[in-house]
C-alpha cells in the first residue's frame, strides 16, 4: 500500500482504529459517555477526512477498491447516518441496565462494512463488507438480551442472512465460472463479448439477486423484515432500514452501471417485477398493522420498491434520484425510529399505537416531529420525501417505464392511508393532560432532542430548497466512472 | 483425472444430503467429515493442493471437532452416554466409511498414476502461490477478514455473557452500591 492509498481510505482506516481502541478503552475503563464521545469524534473525524477526497478522480486501489465521487457521497451519507444514530442511541441506553459499551464497536464496525460496500469492485470485497455489515449486525439486533423478542429477532436475522450469503456465494462462483473474472470491470468486458447471455451467467445473476434483494428486504426477500424491525432496539431497526439499505443499494448501483444490466431485458424484467411487488406487498400489508415498528418495517420495503423505479431508469437522472431520494429517506427513517427510541422506556419500546394515543396533547414537540416524518415518508409537499419522490417519477417518465410509474403513483395514495392513520391517532384527545418536561441530563438532551431538531430542519431545508442538495449530488456523481463512460 | 473430480463431487453431494437429512446428530457428522473430505479431493484434483490441505486441517479438523466438543457438553447426562454406546453400531458407521474408502482410493489412484503431461496443463495452486495472492493484492481483503473476526468475537462475548453471581450478601450491597 502506498501512502495515496492511505489518504484515500483514510475515513474506514479511521472507523477501524476507533473500533480498537474502543475495546481496548472497554477494557481499562467501562464508561458509556466516554465510549459514546470516541464514537461521537470518530465520525465527524472519519466525514471530515472526506473533504480532502471531494475532488478525488476515480483512484483504484487495485484489485479490490475505487474511490469516486459516488464512493465519497455514499460514505458521507453513510457516516452522518451512523453519527445520528449514534447520538439517539446513547439517549436510547443510557436508561437500559445491560451492558452498552461493546454496542459502540459493533456499531463502528457495521458502518465500516456498509463504506466497504460502496467502494467495492470486485466480489471478494463485496462478500466481506457484507459480511462485516451483517456479522455486527446479528448482535446488535439481539443486544437487548433481557427482552422478549430480541433473541428471536437476531435469530432470524442470523439463518436467513447466512443463508442468503450462500445464494449470494453461489452465484458468485457461477459468474466467475462463465466470465473468469471476480472484478467488476473484468465481467463487464467478458459481458460485452458475449453475442447472448448464457445460462450459467443468468443463473448466477438470479442467485445474487437472492443475496442481494434479501438484504434490501424486496419482496419476495422480505419476511423477516417486520419480525426484526419489532425485536431489535429501536436505533438499531433504524440502522438497518438505512445504513444497511443504503450500502447495499450503493453496491448495486455500481455493479450495475459498471456491468450495463440494464441492456439485458431479462434482468430488467426480474427487477421491474420486484419493484412492483415490493411496493404493493409493503404498502398492503402496512395497512392491516396495529404496531408502529412493523408498519415502519413494511414502509421501508414499498421505499425500496420506489428507488428501485429510479434503478430501473439506468442513466444518470436515475442515479441521481435514487442518491437523492436515499438522503430523504435516510433522514425520515432515522427521524421516525428516534422519536420511537425517545418515547420508549425501560421495559419495552414504544411499538403500539396506544403509545401514540393523544401524543401531540402529551408532548406537542415529540408529535410535531413524528408528523413532519411521517408526512415526508408519505411525499407531502414541502418535505424531503415530496422531492425524491418527484425526482423519481421524473427519471421513470424520462425513460417510459410507464408501468412504473403508474404502480408508483398509484402506491403512494395507498401509503397515504397507514401514515395518516398514525398522525389520526397522536391528534385523538384524551384526558391526560400535557405530560411535564422530563428532567433530562444536558447530555442526553443534547444528543437526541438536538439530533431530531436537526432531522426536522434537514428534511424542511431539502424540501423547500432541494437545488443544493442537486448540484451536490450531480457534481459529486461526475467521477462516477461508468456514468462519466456515457 | 476427470473422472476423480466427478465421483468426489458425487460423494460430496451425497455426503451432504446425508448430513442435511439424518436426524442424529453424531450421524451428521460423520456425514459432514465425509463431505469435507471429499470438497478437498476435489481441490486436490483441481490443482489446489495447498487448499485441499487447508480444506481437511480447518473444517474436518478443527471446526468438526468444535461442533463434537459443543454437542458433548450440552447432554453430558448418564442417559446420553447410554444411548450414545447404542448409537455406535456398524450400521451407523458403515455408510461414511464406505464413501470414505472410495474417497481414499480415489487419492491413491491420483498419487499413483499422477500424469506430468496432464498435470501441466493445470497451474498447481500451492501455498507460495496463496500466500503471494493473499499479502499482495489481496492484503486489505485479509485485513477486512480480521475486521470480520473482530466483529464476530466482540459479538458472541456480548451475547455470551453471564450475569454476575453474587455470592455473599456483603459483595452484592457493594456491588448495588456501585
Amino acid at each position: 500500500m502506498t501512502q495515496n492509498d492511505f489518504l484515500h481510505l483514510m475515513p474506514l482506516l479511521i472507523l477501524t482504529f476507533a473500533a480498537l481502541i474502543i475495546m481496548l478503552v472497554i477494557a481499562a475503563w467501562r464508561n458509556h459517555k466516554i465510549i459514546y464521545a470516541i464514537t461521537a469524534i470518530s465520525f465527524v473525524a472519519a466525514f471530515l477526512s472526506l473533504y480532502e477526497l471531494q475532488d478525488v478522480q476515480a483512484y483504484a486501489i487495485a484489485p479490490l477498491f475505487v474511490i469516486d465521487g459516488f464512493a465519497v457521497f455514499y460514505i458521507g451519507l453513510i457516516l452522518l447516518a451512523s453519527l445520528l444514530i449514534s447520538m439517539l442511541s446513547y439517549a436510547y441506553f443510557e436508561q437500559r441496565e445491560e451492558q452498552k459499551e461493546e454496542y459502540y464497536i459493533l456499531l463502528i464496525l457495521s458502518s465500516l462494512g456498509a463504506c466497504t460496500l460502496v467502494i467495492s469492485t470486485h466480489f471478494a470485497s463485496l462478500f466481506l463488507g457484507l459480511e462485516v455489515l451483517s456479522v455486527a449486525l446479528y448482535t446488535l439486533i439481539a443486544y437487548l438480551r433481557s427482552r422478549e423478542r430480541s433473541d428471536e429477532a437476531g435469530i432470524k436475522y442470523l439463518i436467513l442472512a447466512a443463508f442468503s450469503s450462500a445464494f449470494l456465494l453461489f452465484g458468485m462462483a457461477l459468474v466467475y465460472f462463465s466470465t473468469g473474472t471476480m472484478t467488476f470491470s473484468g465481467i463487464a468486458a467478458a459481458m460485452a463479448g458475449f453475442q447472448e447471455l448464457p445460462l450459467l451467467l443468468l443463473t448466477g445473476f438470479g442467485l445474487m439477486i437472492i443475496g442481494i434483494g434479501f438484504k434490501l428486504s424486496v419482496v419476495p426477500f422480505h419476511m423477516w423484515t417486520p419480525d426484526v424491525y419489532e425485536g431489535a432496539p429501536a436505533p438499531v431497526s433504524a440502522f438497518i432500514a438505512t445504513v444497511s439499505k443504503g450500502g447495499v443499494l450503493g453496491l448495486l448501483i455500481r455493479f450495475f452501471m459498471e456491468v450495463d444490466g440494464f441492456r439485458y431485458p431479462v434482468l430488467m424484467l426480474i427487477f421491474t417485477i420486484v419493484a412492483i411487488a415490493s411496493m404493493f406487498a409493503g404498502n398492503l400489508l402496512a395497512l392491516m398493522q396495529q404496531n408502529v415498528k412493523r408498519i415502519l418495517a413494511y414502509s421501508s420495503i414499498s421505499h425500496l420498491g420506489y428507488l428501485l423505479v429510479a434503478f430501473l431508469a439506468g442513466n444518470q437522472m436515475g442515479v441521481e434520484a435514487v442518491t437523492f431520494y436515499l438522503v430523504a429517506y435516510f433522514i425520515t427513517t432515522v427521524g421516525a425510529f428516534g422519536v420511537v427510541a425517545m418515547l420508549s422506556d425501560k421495559e419495552r419500546d414504544a411499538e403500539l399505537m396506544d403509545d401514540y394515543r393523544g401524543l401531540l396533547w402529551r408532548r406537542p414537540w415529540t408529535a410535531t416531529v413524528f408528523t413532519a416524518m411521517l408526512l415526508s415518508l408519505a411525499g407531502i409537499p414541502l418535505t424531503a420525501g415530496f422531492v425524491g419522490k418527484f425526482y423519481i417519477l421524473a427519471a421513470g417518465v424520462n425513460t417510459q417505464l410507464w408501468l412504473l410509474v403508474v404502480m408508483l403513483v398509484l402506491n403512494s395514495v395507498i401509503g397515504l392511508y397507514y401514515y395518516i392513520k398514525i398522525i389520526a391517532v397522536m391528534f385523538q384527545q384524551t384526558e391526560a393532560g400535557q405530560e411535564p418536561l422530563q428532567k433530562l441530563r444536558p447530555s442526553i438532551l443534547f444528543a437526541s432532542v438536538g439530533t431530531l431538531s436537526l432531522l426536522v430542519l434537514l428534511l424542511v431545508g431539502i424540501g423547500v430548497y432541494p437545488t443544493a442538495l442537486v448540484s451536490l449530488i450531480s457534481s459529486m456523481l461526475e467521477t462516477f466512472h461508468p456514468v462519466a463512460l456515457r | 483425472m476427470e473422472l476423480t473430480f466427478y465421483i468426489a463431487a458425487a460423494v460430496a453431494i451425497l455426503s451432504t444430503i446425508m448430513v442435511i437429512t439424518r436426524y442424529n446428530m453424531i450421524h451428521a457428522l460423520l456425514y459432514l467429515v465425509v463431505s469435507f473430505m471429499s470438497v478437498s479431493v476435489v481441490f486436490f484434483t483441481l490443482g489446489a493442493p495447498f487448499m485441499a490441505a487447508l480444506e481437511i486441517i480447518i473444517y474436518a479438523g478443527a471446526i468438526v471437532v468444535l461442533i463434537i466438543f459443543v454437542i458433548m457438553m450440552l447432554n453430558m447426562t448418564k442417559e446420553d452416554i447410554q444411548r450414545e454406546k447404542e448409537w455406535l453400531k456398524p450400521s451407523v458407521w458403515v455408510g461414511p466409511a464406505m464413501l470414505s474408502a472410495i474417497l481414499l482410493a480415489e487419492l491413491v489412484h491420483i498419487l499413483t498414476t499422477s500424469n506430468p503431461a496432464q498435470t501441466e496443463a493445470l497451474v498447481a495452486v500451492d501455498a507460495k502461490l496463496v500466500g503471494l495472492a493473499l499479502f499482495g493484492p489481496y492484503l486489505l481483503g485479509v485485513q477486512l477478514c480480521g475486521i470480520l473476526l473482530m466483529a464476530g468475537i466482540v459479538g458472541a462475548y456480548h451475547l455470551g455473557r453471564q450475569k454476575k453471581k453474587v455470592i455473599h450478601r456483603f459483595l452484592q450491597e457493594r456491588s448495588a452500591a456501585a
